[in-house]
């Protein structure tokens, strides 16, 4: 790490992307190590990244780990699945050189093994070694983004890509097949470049192979909460004001990517020797270190310089609203043609509910509601929809995924089946032994739609798992928390899950709102239907409708006090009329209908009209629900 | 300025020697000095410090200790070797082989040597090997438990005290201390005192005979020479509770020796004194380890709590501002009201709720046991917060289990025998009523249970026990628990006309165990609908609670408060016994004649009894007052009131002052003069139901009417 003479670079000249670490240690040299010098580093950083360079940092998302060099500079989209405890690193160590006995000092920051020639060596003992504190997140890709989330992120870094940096180009060629036959690209590789990347790349894939084929027998699990996740993991190291992440946080890392493979764990014949000899890591036993440490080519670490919470992961609005020019203006264009956009997404969603309009304001309704507040356990906002009334074998409800996967960014579809229920893992759980927590189903970030197909239940006897699967799914609904389990109690963790829930009945799940499907038109292939109903939409058109979604929850909104003064009377004026026809429960779900009514249409604020509109929709709505009722018990 | 430790060594002696208490006869008791004999005489092996004894002779000592204490503990250890030879008083017979070769040591070392000749320190008796206790220190009082989480890098080094639970724990297993080798050439023994996990044996014989002569002697080491300590390896992780909101509770790996071993268990919740310390790794781990360092905490001291009632709510009692708070003028409804806040309304049904926590005392005269649980079933139309009731009772109270009826079976609520698969040994599984022994059990859909199940319940509510004779198990469980029940009315609706077993189609025999039965129904009243409505508008235009008369009450401070009040044992005064006959006979009298559709049996005198003494206990009185009757018959009247429902309405309206009228008139003696006096009468309307307001307007309407005439001095009511 030493700077020997004239390798002096500025800074700007692109190696912040390539040799970040050698810019840490620059900044640290002009700032003469004076306290300080840290958030340095980090404006540096920052202000790069804002010169809307961050597009030429390679991501960990799109780019395979193996086609990265060691120690550049990597961002990672990604979702905290676990905290570990905090690490103790040398902030600062001392080397001895054996060969003239010279004494110097390095940076500890930003990596994981000293940077030390053969005849240097740490001196561990030394006074002038500063320890420092940081903290270890593992986290994973976002759970259930939509592909056309990861395609748009994709294409942002492709299409600006450094034409300096010797690996990027051919990745672009190969990323989609790369998956399949891992080998061969990378000794075509080693032909095209002869830097000493493709060294390591060798080295690597030798490594994997050799990994897979010990894999088989012993598969590391990385964790994800979604069973059929891809991607990778990665262990992010971070440095600043760790206490503001949070568990199932959304985020944009930016940092120093590290390989070294000496971290891996360690061979395992040595790892018994280890244990043996040394009580002391009796403790650590193989499976928490073979996840505290796993093979860095599969999980690969970031050390963390500047790290983002996102609110939302819609590629194509700005991270945060009503902050820049930027996203001012395209706030300002997305109002002018909202109602517009409106109408044409109540038009799709029409042909996707088979023709039911009805349906299809409450769909609406559905993927634009957020829990704005919690007041004190109650969420407020969420909105539950189930939609009972759905043709039974299931096609249905996966198509109407299909749909809704094109329309918001992160999504998952959860047949619940007798099988699924007993099986699955839900909730997250704490596995003492390996120290992590084994995540489930209900780890989800913020903004997730979960489609629940109850279509597929038949009937069955659920054990205690499935017992605890179903109360943990109708928290999630009714209290938007999910209790993860850490066997000697319990932790609550406040979530906020979209949850639709496709039934033939009323579902056995709780609701906030239950729409009976009335189907205009039974198309009788509904997959080719849906096909062509998503083909046909202009993918200019399906952005607007993506845009529109995600926007739509982060407006805020608020009801006059005029309005509020004649909801009341008109809550009372009903009551008086027939006490049976609404109940305090009721009046709670109307105001939320007016909201989520009026967000829909642009609206800020409640208007008089709003409210009429919403209370016509939800009558028609019961109205609905009663004729189904009637129609049944005739049936009988 | 560097710290003279010899000087330090000296006062550490002095502080064993001199330290003593005056005990309850005014006579000196040297605490330490008497342990030193016992350690002196093999009798003790650990010996605490008390940091707190040490501040009151030497606060700056105590500081330092705490600052650098593993330098302390060795110093303190010397001082205290160096001091038993003195403290011995008769000799000691070896208790195992490590005492012998230290006797051998020790004869050795005196005999034939010249003392002034120099050895080599590796053939020196280390300290260690001759030490056969153990010293350890306990935090002064005034040091504060830690998070996991707040014990960062500064506290490197330090004593820290930490609270968590036990979430792993290895095998006691021997760790090597001294190394002692024997050299095959000289004989000679060489010693080598191990610090870190991992050590380097040494091979080559260090001794001055095999030096000179270049023997090349080899050293072979020596299991029993060698001193070993009990270790044992700890993870503890941060109570729930110290997690901040979207965290992962913390994790700290605790090293125990020698004494400390074997106290704790996975699950235990524990307090531990120790030193903060890196990990020292050496070798191949070092390299691996790059630049990171692990810690760890060496145990001095660890203490088991009770985690209900020693954490969770605090050890301290409630304060004076805190007391306050809580017993203002108005704490009963107060109290009341910061129950589930978030529901509207419904003020009985919450107080005889916090009554259910609160619970009645118990009574066992000549073995019977009359429970003092409180057993409440709410009925309702569906959509009346029953649920949401119940599930914030179930958080609120300390232990408590939340079923729904439709969930549970029998099996389940009470206890299961169940079998082993590896071993094939039969084994009891508590179900959810045993889990909530001494605690509150919700259980929701009640109405939904089978009959069969609902039968194993009978047992639990009134004796209080589980028995078991199942599977050659025989046995009887204790479930002294509430039962909060929530049932939906048999036919959706709640049909007033019909009785109750119409209605819930529970068993009489089921429902005369339940306390108090309470219908909540949803009535339309404009005022009502008005206030309602603005609540829920303002939640949804604000989010968040509307601003009220009064602050709810933080859910830990009820908590404890609720604990506090458990402890009162409050008893029924001779002069109520009376006063409860009457009020009983008079209930029978009304249940005969007026058809009710609810029961009035000896249970429900009992029931009264409960909910007046837990009236007392939440006044935190020692004694059950006539107030407390009164209430407890009050709130029984409101239950039954609300299960007549709909009466008033449909059939003709009663109003109070009627009511209190026909009261007031049935009690006017048959003969002698037609007069009740003023006290009785109020009573009596208080108990069913009416307020004294109420009563004073109805005495003043029929007044008016020339009715009857009430005396000047207001003690007579006379008939006209």
């Amino acid at each position: 790490m030493l700077l020997s003479g004239g390798v002096t670079c500025p800074p700007d000249t692109g190696d912040w992307i390539s040799e970040p670490l050698r810019c840490v240690q620059r900044l640290y040299e002009i700032s003469e190590a004076l306290p300080g010098w840290e958030e340095k580093v980090i404006d540096f950083f920052q202000e790069k990244i804002q010169e809307k360079q961050s597009c030429w940092v390679p991501s960990l998302n799109d780019v395979p780990l193996h086609y990265l060099k060691p120690n550049s500079l990597v961002r990672f989209r990604c979702m905290v699945q676990d905290m570990f405890d905090p690490e103790y690193y040398m902030g600062v160590y001392e080397t001895l050189d054996h060969s003239n006995n010279a004494r110097a000092l390095h940076l500890g920051k930003y990596r994981d093994v000293a940077d030390c020639t053969p005849q240097q060596e740490v001196d561990i003992n030394s006074s002038r070694t500063v320890t420092s504190e940081r903290q270890t997140f593992y986290c994973v890709p976002v759970p259930g983004e939509s592909s056309w989330v990861k395609e748009i992120y994709s294409s942002f870094s492709q299409a600006r890509v450094s034409p300096s940096t010797s690996y990027i180009p051919n990745r672009h060629k190969r990323s989609y097949d790369e998956d399949e036959h891992s080998s061969s690209p990378t000794e075509q590789r080693i032909d095209v470049s002869g830097a000493n990347i493709p060294k390591r790349q060798e080295i690597e894939s030798q490594k994997k192979l050799q990994e897979m084929a010990t894999a088989s027998s012993a598969p590391l699990n990385l964790n994800f909460p979604l069973p059929e996740e891809k991607g990778p993991a990665c262990l992010v190291k971070v440095y600043e004001n760790w206490d503001s992440f949070k568990v199932n946080d959304l985020l944009e890392v930016y940092g120093v990517l590290s390989v070294e493979p000496i971290l891996s764990t360690l061979n395992e014949d040595r790892d018994l020797l280890c244990a043996w000899l040394d009580p002391a890591d009796s403790m650590d036993t193989l499976e928490e270190q073979r996840v505290h440490s796993p093979p860095t080519s599969l999980v690969p670490r970031i050390h963390a310089i500047i790290v983002q919470k996102l609110h939302h992961i819609n590629p194509l609005i700005p991270n945060s609203v009503c902050e820049t020019d930027e996203s001012k203006q395209c706030m300002a264009s997305f109002m002018a043609e909202l109602s517009c956009t409106r109408s044409e997404l109540l038009d799709f969603c029409t042909h996707v509910m088979l023709g039911d309009s009805l349906a299809a304001e409450y769909l609406i309704f559905h993927l634009i509601s957020t829990v704005y507040a919690r007041r004190d356990v109650l969420p407020l906002g969420k909105f539950a929809l189930n939609l009972s009334g759905c043709p039974r074998n299931g096609i249905f409800t996966q198509q109407l995924y299909r749909v809704v996967q094109q329309l918001v960014p992160a999504s998952h579809y959860l047949p619940m089946t007798i099988e699924n229920m007993n099986r699955l893992r839900f909730i997250p759980q704490k596995d003492y032994t390996a120290n992590r927590l084994l995540s489930g189903i209900l780890q989800l970030s913020s903004h997730t739609s979960l489609l629940v197909d109850e279509t597929l239940l038949e009937q069955g006897q659920l054990d205690t798992m499935g017992v605890r699967n179903v109360t943990a799914l109708g928290n999630v609904i009714t209290w938007q928390k999910v209790d993860y389990d850490f066997s000697y109690h319990q932790m609550e963790f406040p979530c906020n899950i979209n949850v639709l829930i496709t039934s033939e009945g009323r579902s056995l799940l709780p609701s906030d709102c239950q729409v009976s499907l009335k189907p205009e038109l039974m198309p009788p292939d509904i997959e080719q239907y849906m096909g062509a109903l998503l083909t046909a939409v202009l993918p200019s058109l399906l952005n607007k409708f993506r845009i529109y979604l995600s926007l739509l929850r982060l407006m805020d909104y608020s009801i006059s006090e005029d309005v509020t003064k004649s909801v009341e009377d008109d809550f009372v004026d009903m009551r008086r009329d027939d006490p049976q026809s609404i109940s305090a429960d009721d009046l709670h779900r109307q105001l939320l209908v007016a909201r989520l009514l009026s967000l829909s249409s642009g609206h800020r604020s409640l208007s008089r009209e709003t409210w009429f509109k919403a209370k016509e929709l939800e009558s028609q709505r019961k109205n609905r629900l009663q004729d189904q009722k009637h129609f049944s018990g005739n049936e009988l | 300025m560097p710290r003279d430790y010899q000087a330090e060594k000296e006062k550490c002696k002095t502080f064993l020697q001199e330290f003593y208490k005056d005990d309850q006869f005014g006579k000196k008791h040297f605490k330490y000095g008497t342990q030193l004999t016992n350690i002196a005489h093999r009798e003790q092996v650990a010996l605490y410090i008390d940091l707190d004894d040490l501040a009151e002779e030497d606060p700056e000592l105590v500081d330092a200790i705490c600052e650098n204490t593993r330098r302390y503990t060795a110093l303190f250890a010397d001082a205290v070797q160096e001091l038993l030879p003195q403290y011995k008083e008769k000799d000691v017979v070896h208790k195992d082989s490590l005492d012998v070769y230290i006797e051998h040591r020790l004869m050795m070392e005196q005999r034939g040597r010249d003392p002034n000749e120099t050895r080599d320190p590796h053939n020196q008796y280390p300290p260690e090997l001759m030490r056969r206790f153990e010293l350890y220190f306990k935090a002064p009082s005034s040091a504060k438990a830690r998070v996991v989480r707040d014990v960062k890098a500064d506290s490197i080094g330090k004593l820290v005290t930490v609270r968590g639970i036990v979430t792993r724990v290895t095998e006691v297993k021997p760790m090597m201390v001294v190394a002692t080798y024997t050299c095959d050439q000289c004989g000679a023994e060489t010693y080598q005192p191990i610090q870190s996990p991992t050590f380097m044996p040494l091979i080559m014989c260090p001794s001055k005979e095999c030096q000179t002569k270049r023997s090349g002697g080899r050293l072979y080491l020596q299991t029993r020479g060698s001193k070993f300590v009990k270790f044992q390896e700890l993870k503890i992780q941060e109570h729930s509770d110290q997690v901040p909101v979207g965290n992962i509770p913390r994790c700290m790996t605790v090293y125990v020796r020698g004494e400390n071993t074997r106290l704790a268990q996975p699950g235990d919740h524990i307090s531990i004194t120790g030193i903060f310390l890196p990990m020292l790794r050496t070798g191949f781990r070092q390299v691996v380890q790059g630049l990171l360092s692990e810690t760890y905490m060496e145990a001095h001291r660890i203490v088991k709590m009770n985690k209900t009632e020693d954490d969770e709510l605090g050890t301290e009692e409630l304060s004076e501002e805190e007391l306050r708070q809580i017993t203002e003028e108005d704490f009963y409804e107060k109290l009341a009201a910061s129950i589930a806040p978030e529901i509207y309304g419904h003020e009985d049904v919450k107080k005889a709720l916090l009554l259910l926590l609160v619970g009645g005392v118990d009574h066992s005269p000549r073995g019977m046991k009359i429970r003092g649980n409180i057993n409440i079933c709410l009925m309702g139309d569906p959509g009346v917060a029953k649920s949401q009731l119940l599930s914030y009772i179930d958080r609120l109270a300390p232990r408590s289990q939340y079923t729904t009826g439709r969930g549970s079976s029998g099996v389940g609520l009470t206890a299961a025998v169940m079998k082993d698969q590896v071993t094939g040994e039969m084994t009891l599984e508590g179900g959810a009523l045993v889990l909530a022994d001494q605690g509150v059990c919700c259980i929701d859909e009640f109405d939904k249970m089978m009959d069969s199940d609902r039968t194993a319940i009978h047992e639990v509510m009134e004796q209080q026990t589980i028995s078991i004779a199942k599977a050659g198990i025989m046995t009887t469980l204790n479930a002294r628990c509430s039962i909060l029940a929530a049932a939906n009315p048999a036919y959706g609706r709640y049909n007033p006309k019909k009785s109750i077993e119409q209605n819930i189609q529970l068993p009489a025999a089921l429902l005369s165990r339940f306390d108090v039965l309470w219908l909540i129904q949803d009535k339309p009243d404009r005022e009502n609908d008005l206030r309602l409505a603005q609540h829920i508008t303002y939640v949804h235009q604000h989010s968040k609670q509307p601003p009220s008369q009064f602050q709810s009450l933080d859910m830990k401070l009820m908590r404890r408060y609720i604990m506090m009040c458990k402890r009162k044992q409050p008893a029924i005064p001779e002069s109520l016994a009376d006063y409860l006959t009457a009020a009983y006979v008079e209930m029978r009298k009304e249940a005969r004649t007026n058809k009710d559709t609810t029961f009035t049996s000896a249970r429900t005198l009992l029931s009264i009894l409960r909910l007046s003494t837990a009236l007392a206990r939440l006044r935190l009185e020692d004694v059950v007052e006539k107030e407390d009757v009164n209430e407890a018959m009050r709130l029984m009247e409101m239950s039954k009131d609300s299960l007549l429902g709909d009466k008033g309405q449909t059939t003709r309206t009663q109003r109070p002052a009627d009511v209190i009228f026909a009261t007031i008139r049935e009690m006017v003696p048959e003969k002698g003069a037609r007069s009740v006096k003023y006290s009785e009468a109020e009573q009596r309307c208080v108990s069913k139901g009416f307020t004294p307001a109420q009563f004073e307007a109805a005495l003043e309407e029929y007044e008016e009417l020339n009715v009857w005439l009430v005396n000047q001095a207001r003690t007579k009511i006379t008939f006209v």
